[in-house]
């Protein structure tokens, strides 16, 4: 009895103090954290890949107009799987380290991206266009080509 | 006994009353009976051919099939096999004979049967509500197709909790929903002489999610994986992999070689830092804070080797259908054998120092006793089977992932008491730490995800079992349209565990009562996993029942 509670002590002893600083001092996690996804927008072709496996359904296609496609991300929701990423054919979103998401304006985790797109000219609905050329050509086409450097 | 004199022997048995035989793969015959021959099947399985009850699935096939079905799922576990016993009902008169007379086991699923699908058990010896809030209107059963996933019916008024009536002499002790020992709702109310508990009552399912419902009418099948993890916080990589796994029997295809290393590997991980945290929990439930301190600083180094592996600490997201969509890349081996060396070394110390404390030991040797009979009947599983001495443990008795290769044992103790459930678990928590090393050494090469070449077509059906750290886990699924499983039936260990307690506590004291819930590491919302939309309870305090109702809802919203 008196050896083990001894032994309990040096265990406790030997552990010392293992309470990190944080929140006062920061603690970056692991690299490859999957913590809330950014989205660039002007890479984003639309298509919806990443709404169609998001388990949470956070993420809302709509097409306001013919020609614009609005992806709305709403990441209170989110359950961080990452999946949208991992889906999405252009890389348009990307997985941050950002974990401390907490917020009193839900407004800060919702993410609205405005994709212009062809419209077919029976059903006027959107479409993705086959190239980068033809995108060109899409009315309203507002994309900004990446910087070179 | 091979498949075929199974199948053999019930035919001599139940002549044209056994309708069809079939054994789509290894390890999983479905057979499909006469509803009158449902409770004499059931018998003849468990006491003829050897096969312990795993639990029931209701199956509404109204629309495909113009009948509801009941499916009980057994286990030969010396024989790797799981058999199927399924019996239609129409409609009108849905009722089957229940089978808990002669199979104790059953006694929870087929109430739930009779709460989510309609399908009564006649002659059920407890035909109470199980799953369903008591003010759920009568008649109305939620895992029906024609019920929609976010329908919200009206509660009935003045519905009362139908409670078992206290024996003779006795007073009842109420303990929870809330209460400070583990922190999930679930009332226990103890019918106590004295301070000796004489026998108890359980109202549960306190946290219904509609997972199961989800399943078949929202989500797909790789979406499902992210779903079943959040089916247990602790345990939840069990949950995707044994979905995963019957959902790759059901398609008929295997995840490659090294997707199953890694997924036996993760699910070892779950095991050293589960039983770490169950050991300073139990710690906590005794008042020994020092263990809970202790045991839970030499597991979170394994929390952050998770986050580092998978990219983050709990929900690693790791498994779909067909493979996993991460490596875990020889540059990382080191820094896990680091790891797990250290966790090794750390809980061989206080193993050492624990195992001589007088003040755990008198807490727990002789207490809780659940006898290898009892544990037997109720089949319990996991360490609460094997500290009575039953030799069951799902990764020798149905390999899946890598466990053909990663041979174990399974790891029991004739104690029955709750140090028993203690030395078990932690003789597997180093079991699993030798697996860990065995599984990096001798991990194949070769690609994460299996490619499929068409839809999962439906009508095929998987069943898959994962030895959990509480026990074994088992997913049931039907494949179906869209995409999506047309039924998918979970059970977690704790479902069947907790139906032993009224046996464990028989004759303890009060005292004693939160220890023996402890000892088979209970989680309640695993077991509360099934069914429909929202947490309804209210009691009457400064705020009426309608006004808590009303609260809750609000901070639900979105």
């Amino acid at each position: 009895m008196i050896l083990s509670k001894l032994k309990e002590a040096i265990i406790c002893l030997g552990a010392g103090r293992v309470t990190l600083p944080y929140p006062f001092a920061p603690h970056p996690p692991a690299e490859g954290f999957r913590g809330k996804v950014e989205v660039d927008s002007e890479k984003c072709i639309g298509c919806g890949g990443c709404a169609n496996v998001c388990t949470p359904r956070c993420i809302v296609v709509t097409d306001p107009s013919q020609d614009t496609r609005v992806l709305e991300f709403f990441l209170e929701r989110c359950t961080y799987c990452a999946r949208c990423a991992e889906v999405c054919p252009e890389e348009a979103i990307t997985v941050t380290e950002q974990f401390e998401t907490a917020t009193n304006d839900t407004q800060d985790m919702h993410i609205k991206a405005e994709v212009y797109m062809g419209s077919c000219q029976r059903c006027g609905r959107c479409f993705e266009t086959s190239t980068a050329l033809d995108k060109l050509m899409v009315t309203g086409f507002q994309g900004v080509p990446e910087s070179g450097e | 006994m091979t498949t075929q004199q199974v199948i053999q022997e019930m035919r001599e048995k139940f002549g044209e009353g056994l309708r069809a035989a079939e054994e789509p793969a290894p390890g999983a015959l479905y057979l499909t009976v006469d509803k009158e021959l449902i409770r004499p099947a059931s018998r003849h399985l468990q006491d003829k051919l050897d096969a312990r009850f795993v639990i029931s699935a209701g199956i509404d096939r109204l629309a495909t099939e113009g009948c509801l079905s009941v499916t009980h799922i057994f286990s030969r576990d010396k024989a790797k096999q799981f058999v199927c016993l399924r019996a239609d009902v129409s409609e009108n008169g849905a009722e089957v004979e229940a089978i808990t007379p002669d199979v104790v086991a059953a006694g929870w699923s087929e109430r739930e049967i009779q709460d989510l699908v309609g399908v009564k058990a006649k002659g059920h010896p407890d035909p109470r509500r199980l799953v369903l809030p008591d003010d759920w209107p009568e008649g109305v059963h939620p895992l029906r197709k024609d019920f929609p996933y976010d329908a919200n019916p009206e509660p009935v008024e003045g519905a009362e909790v139908k409670f078992k009536e206290a024996p003779e002499g006795t007073s009842t002790v109420v303990v929870g929903p809330f209460y400070p020992v583990l922190e999930e709702p679930a009332q226990l109310r103890l019918f106590v002489d004295g301070e000796r508990v004489v026998g108890c009552d359980y109202r549960g399912f306190y946290n219904h999610r509609g997972i199961e419902k989800l399943g078949d009418s929202v989500l797909t099948y790789n979406q499902i994986p992210f779903v079943a993890e959040r089916i247990c916080g602790i345990c939840g990589f069990i949950h995707s992999s044994c979905y995963c796994e019957a959902a790759e029997q059901a398609a008929g295809v295997q995840a490659p070689r090294r997707a199953r290393y890694i997924r036996s590997i993760m699910l070892e991980v779950e095991r050293i830092h589960s039983h770490l945290l169950w050991l300073g929990i139990a710690g906590h439930i005794l008042g020994f804070d020092t263990v809970l301190m202790q045991a839970w600083r030499i597991r979170e180094p394994i929390m952050w080797l998770c986050e580092k592996i998978t990219g983050s600490r709990k929900s690693f997201g790791m498994n779909l259908v067909g493979g996993v969509r991460w490596d875990i890349s020889p540059d990382i081996h080191p820094e896990i054998l680091d790891c797990i060396g250290q966790i090794e070394k750390e809980s061989l110390a206080v193993v050492d120092a624990v195992q001589g404390d007088t003040t755990l030991l008198v807490r727990l040797k002789g207490v809780g006793i659940l006898p290898e009979e009892d544990a037997r009947s109720v089949c319990v599983v996991g360490p609460t089977a094997r500290g009575s001495n039953v030799d069951i443990d799902a990764r020798v008795d149905h390999p899946y992932a890598a466990y053909d290769e990663l041979q174990t044992r399974a790891i029991t103790n004739d104690g029955c008491d709750n140090w028993a459930r203690v030395v078990v678990r932690l003789e597997e928590l180093f079991e699993s730490i030798r697996l860990v090393r065995e599984g990096l050494k001798t991990m194949p090469d070769g690609p994460l995800m299996v490619e499929f070449a068409e839809e999962i077509p439906a009508g095929r059906q998987g069943v898959c079992t994962v030895e959990a750290p509480r026990g074994e886990a088992i997913h049931y699924l039907i494949t179906g349209e869209n995409n999506r499983p047309d039924r998918w039936r979970v059970r977690a260990p704790t479902y069947q565990n907790l139906q032993a307690l009224p046996l464990m506590i028989k004759d303890e004291t009060i005292a004693d009562v939160p220890i023996t819930l402890g000892s088979m590491d209970p989680c309640f919302s695993c077991t509360e996993r099934v069914e429909t939309v929202d947490v309804r309870t209210g009691r009457q305090a400064m705020l009426s029942k309608e006004d808590l109702l009303r609260l809750s809802q609000e901070k639900s919203e979105r």
